[in-house]
């Protein structure tokens, strides 16, 4: 870990995951507030069961060709619950959460190390089958994305890959899918039309109910509201609340606001650096890293 | 200044005006005196002895041009995916540069390669099924190779412009890349990749060189009609080789004429079918229409009601029968070339059952091995592909080069062409390319800077768009025809250098002008404004601000187009070239002159024991258009480094 920046200086009491990476190098950020970093190493302010946590990110260190994106991020991701990460442009939010499935594999030059444990297995160890992995992890991503076909078959793409060829089970899919995503009611009668034909909320939402439909565990999303209106953002808002009843979700997001509106638990990051994770409420209210805090009160990013 | 270009740029719509005047004109008399219908459906083409019923090399077009196209889908369509979906992205570049150099070789070359390899090849394959050497099997292999760099070019664009987004939705679902590429990419791309193959088909319709050398240029029906091994005709090939013997006025010259509007006409169905295409293409990828079976689009089946139901519940079965039984009428129509009917029935139902099986295991197994197995095949295409291009380009160099000395390159043609050298041939096409860089750059420069920078959406110039569009899709032996009536017989310069100087120089300006034109466009405004703020007049600011910052675009479409120009044979063959004469260096631009493209075709259908003059011709040639290539190329490479916008 030799790339870390962050000196242990003291020990925390709430998080027993911390314990690991009690030896950390300092380098030589060029950054204003490396003091700060320096004299605060400690970042996780949560306390999760360990038998909570879905997704378990250990010390993830990122590179882009020669340029690090991440370094030494830690981040527990709990079941059933929403976990929210912000940070201003370009600290590696999404990049984080593009690790998660492993999108990262399709940039090229792109070089990962570190553990992402998910049910005690890391999602980088060599023999991992990737297409299997992101069945079980899927992903929402910025911009809404359907592809050109039917919305029916935008739902049953991903069933039909997983080899289900029965049309009644097909259509049972369709349909869950579409209730679950909260999109039945408005496209019913229009199943066998292009989705191309939705407006952006919609398409938002077909997206999430394609996602669902191989039934994954986790589901990312990246940014899912930044293309969206205030009322199409609202429903995806509501519709992720109603998701982590049974599945749980990551959300990266740049807006502040809407983190504090749905999210558990909340990761603040910047320029590659997981600065402070903990409970949304308590970051909101008492955050305890300066940096979060000006952040927060938007006198930076 | 914007009046003379605006003058200058409407030339393009007077040379397609002229064109059409002076190909219509000439075949006013076959119009007559044949009749449109007993020219389109008669059977007998038979100039000696008055007959003029072009329907068996109208066919005979159409069926080389299928054949052409049935070889070059799988290839082009295979390759262009594993450019674009398959490779590393770093290969990309220099494959599609690889591809670009089929482009380049001249026809009458691979008519050549045609005539010595593919022809003998053939004919110890099916020595019992050849009776001539020529074939249609062969003009369709060749005009397939030839098809390939605008298939796969134009396929790669439209599945390399299928947003990111796609792959990601997909591959974030768990799906292969493999199933990604197969099942969201190529149908959202499948307009495009229509596009290409009918691009394609456009490209080896308007072929004449290379089909004319390997067909056997015979007027009759393969018998029965998919007998692939049977002697064909084409329009171009026909047009390429009775139009030296038809003498001016009569029947016979009038009825080529028609023949030659008769391909125009299917060039230009051709070229509008893909431009309805691509623009459907753009709308998808924006909104797309509802997808519904084609029999509801043309209101075959009622898409309301049971039976329509039952069609739409069981499209992908109807589909596969629809194909399957395809496959068991073509392999019967293979089959029965070689053995009789009913063996031939027998293998058929054989090898359809074979691929129905091997495609149902397909269909089981894992999807990471499916994925292994599908760019397995994918690349062994790309490996097909490159390996046809390194053997036509090395098998002639390795013939050629050790015919070349300085006598070959500077000796005039001796006992027929049987020795000497080709000095006057060499000489001839540096003085064509010459003349015609001299009156295609101005046309096509001042052309282009009228369109990227002067022209509004006026009918104007929507007129000289088209028109640009419609020289650009016109076959090369129609310029020759053109050049033919109007150059050599209207203005009376006989077969003279300057009418080759003019019809090569038309044929190529609609590249010079869309190259010029994109070049431009893409200079940003930013400096258009920085050089008018400071006081600079419009003609001002783009001779000293913007065209120096386009040169590298513009030079490299002139150089491309000029070596294009330089490989050319049909054009020239009817105005300018000569086989050899007693004065084989032109004296004036009024006489004629060799040129290395003709003196190739001549020597290789003309001159028996000629075999290592053609061999060192063709290397000749091939040297200079792929020098010329070589050299556009740097000169891309080294703006794109230098000026990043």
């Amino acid at each position: 870990m030799k790339f870390g920046l962050f000196n242990k200086t003291e020990k925390p009491s709430s998080d027993p995951q911390s314990e690991e990476k009690a030896v950390q190098s300092p380098s030589a950020p060029r950054d204003k507030n490396t003091e700060e970093w320096e004299n605060n190493g400690q970042f996780i302010f949560a306390e999760i069961p360990s038998d909570d946590i879905a997704i378990d990110i250990k010390g993830i260190n990122l590179w882009y060709g020669e340029k690090q994106a991440l370094y030494d991020v830690d981040l527990p991701v709990r079941r059933n619950a929403i976990t929210a990460l912000i940070g201003p442009s370009g600290c590696g939010k999404s990049t984080l959460l593009r690790s998660i499935n492993r999108m990262n594999d399709l940039v090229d030059g792109c070089r990962i190390e570190g553990e992402m444990l998910f049910h005690g297995e890391n999602l980088y160890d060599p023999d991992v089958d990737i297409n299997s992995l992101r069945t079980r992890i899927g992903m929402i991503f910025q911009k809404p994305n359907p592809f050109p076909m039917t919305i029916r078959e935008n739902i049953t793409y991903g069933p039909k890959i997983h080899g289900i060829k029965d049309k009644k089970e097909l259509n049972e899919i369709v349909e869950r899918c579409l209730q679950q995503a909260a999109l039945y009611d408005e496209v019913a009668d229009r199943l066998d039309t292009s989705a191309l034909g939705l407006s952006g909320g919609q398409q938002q939402r077909l997206c999430i109910a394609r996602a669902l439909s191989v039934n994954p565990e986790v589901i990312l999303m990246d940014e899912p509201t930044s293309a969206l209106d205030p009322i199409a953002t609202s429903k995806i808002e509501d519709l992720a609340l109603q998701l982590k009843k049974e599945y749980t979700v990551a959300i990266v997001t740049h807006n502040m606001q809407q983190a504090s509106r749905i999210a558990d638990y909340t990761g603040f990051m910047y320029l590659g650096k997981m600065i402070e994770f903990s409970e949304t409420g308590k970051m909101f209210n008492k955050p305890i890293k300066a940096m979060t805090e000006r952040y927060l009160t938007g006198r930076f990013g | 200044m914007k009046t003379v270009l605006t003058a200058v740029a409407s030339v393009a719509i007077l040379i397609v005006f002229l064109i059409i005047v002076f190909t219509l004109s000439s075949s006013w008399d076959a119009i007559g005196d044949v009749g449109i219908l007993d020219f389109l459906f008669g059977t007998q083409w038979s100039p000696s002895s008055g007959a003029y019923g072009a329907a068996a090399i109208i066919l005979g077009t159409l069926l080389v041009t299928l054949g052409a196209i049935a070889f070059a889908i799988p290839l082009g369509i295979g390759a262009a995916i594993y450019i674009s979906e398959v490779a590393n992205p770093k290969a990309r570049n220099t494959l599609k540069l690889v591809c670009e150099i089929f482009a380049g070789i001249p026809s009458v070359v691979y008519g050549f390669f045609g005539l010595l390899v593919l022809l003998p090849l053939l004919q110890d394959i099916f020595q019992d099924q050849l009776v001539y050497s020529q074939s249609w099997l062969a003009g369709s292999i060749l005009l397939g190779i030839m098809a390939l760099p605008t298939v796969i070019s134009v396929a790669e664009d439209a599945i390399h412009s299928v947003p990111q987004s796609y792959r990601e939705a997909s591959l974030a679902m768990g799906a292969t890349r493999w199933e990604t590429t197969i099942k969201v990419i190529v149908p959202a791309a499948i307009s495009g990749i229509t596009a290409a193959i009918i691009l394609g088909i456009g490209r080896a319709i308007g072929e004449t060189m290379a089909v004319m050398m390997v067909t056997g240029n015979a007027t009759i029906f393969p018998d029965p009609i998919w007998n692939i091994f049977s002697l064909i005709s084409t329009i171009t090939g026909i047009l390429a080789l009775e139009v030296p013997e038809a003498s001016v006025g009569d029947l016979h010259y009038s009825s080529l004429f028609l023949l030659a509007i008769v391909l125009m006409v299917m060039v230009l169905v051709i070229n509008l079918a893909s431009r309805i295409i691509i623009k459907r293409m753009k709308r998808k990828l924006g909104v797309e229409p509802p997808r519904q079976a084609i029999f509801f689009k043309i209101g075959l089946i009622p898409s309301q009601g049971s039976f329509g139901d039952w069609i739409s519940e069981h499209k992908g079965i109807i589909t596969a029968a629809f194909v399957y039984l395809c496959m068991l009428v073509f392999v019967w129509m293979m089959a029965s070339l070689f053995t009789g009917d009913l063996t031939a029935l027998i293998v058929s139902v054989v090898v359809t059952a074979v691929v129905f099986a091997v495609q149902k295991v397909f269909e089981k197994i894992d999807s990471t091995v499916k994925q292994q197995v599908a760019h397995g095949g994918l690349t062994v295409i790309m490996v097909v592909v490159i390996l046809i291009l390194i053997f036509i380009i090395g098998y002639i160099l390795m013939n050629g080069l050790s015919a070349i000395d300085w006598e070959f390159l500077t000796g005039v043609p001796t006992n027929g062409g049987r020795d000497g050298g080709i000095g006057p041939a060499i000489v001839g096409t540096l003085e064509l390319m010459a003349g015609t860089a001299l009156i295609s750059l101005p046309l096509g420069i001042f052309t282009g800077v009228y369109l990227a920078e002067y022209a509004k959406d006026t009918k104007l110039t929507k007129l000289i768009r088209e028109a640009i569009d419609l020289l650009n899709g016109t076959p090369s032996i129609v310029f020759g025809l053109f050049g033919l009536a109007f150059f050599v017989r209207v203005l009376d310069f006989g077969v003279s250098m300057v009418a080759g100087w003019f019809v090569l120089a038309f044929m190529i300006m609609p590249v010079i002008i869309r190259t010029t034109e994109e070049a431009l466009t893409a200079v940003p405004h930013d400096l258009r404004e920085a050089s008018m703020a400071m006081g600079a007049s419009k003609w001002r600011t783009i001779v000293r601000v913007i065209l120096p910052a386009a040169m590298g675009g513009v030079m490299t479409g002139t150089i491309l187009s000029l070596g294009r120009a330089a490989g050319e044979t049909a054009p020239i063959m009817f105005v300018a070239a000569v086989s050899s004469s007693t004065a084989p260096y032109a004296d004036s631009i009024f006489d004629s002159v060799m040129a290395l493209p003709f003196h190739l075709y001549y020597l290789a259908t003309h001159v028996v024991g000629s075999d290592a003059m053609q061999y060192g011709t063709a290397t000749v040639l091939l040297v200079i258009v792929l020098g010329m290539f070589a050299i556009a190329t740097i000169i891309r490479n080294h703006y794109n480094k230098k000026v990043k916008w």
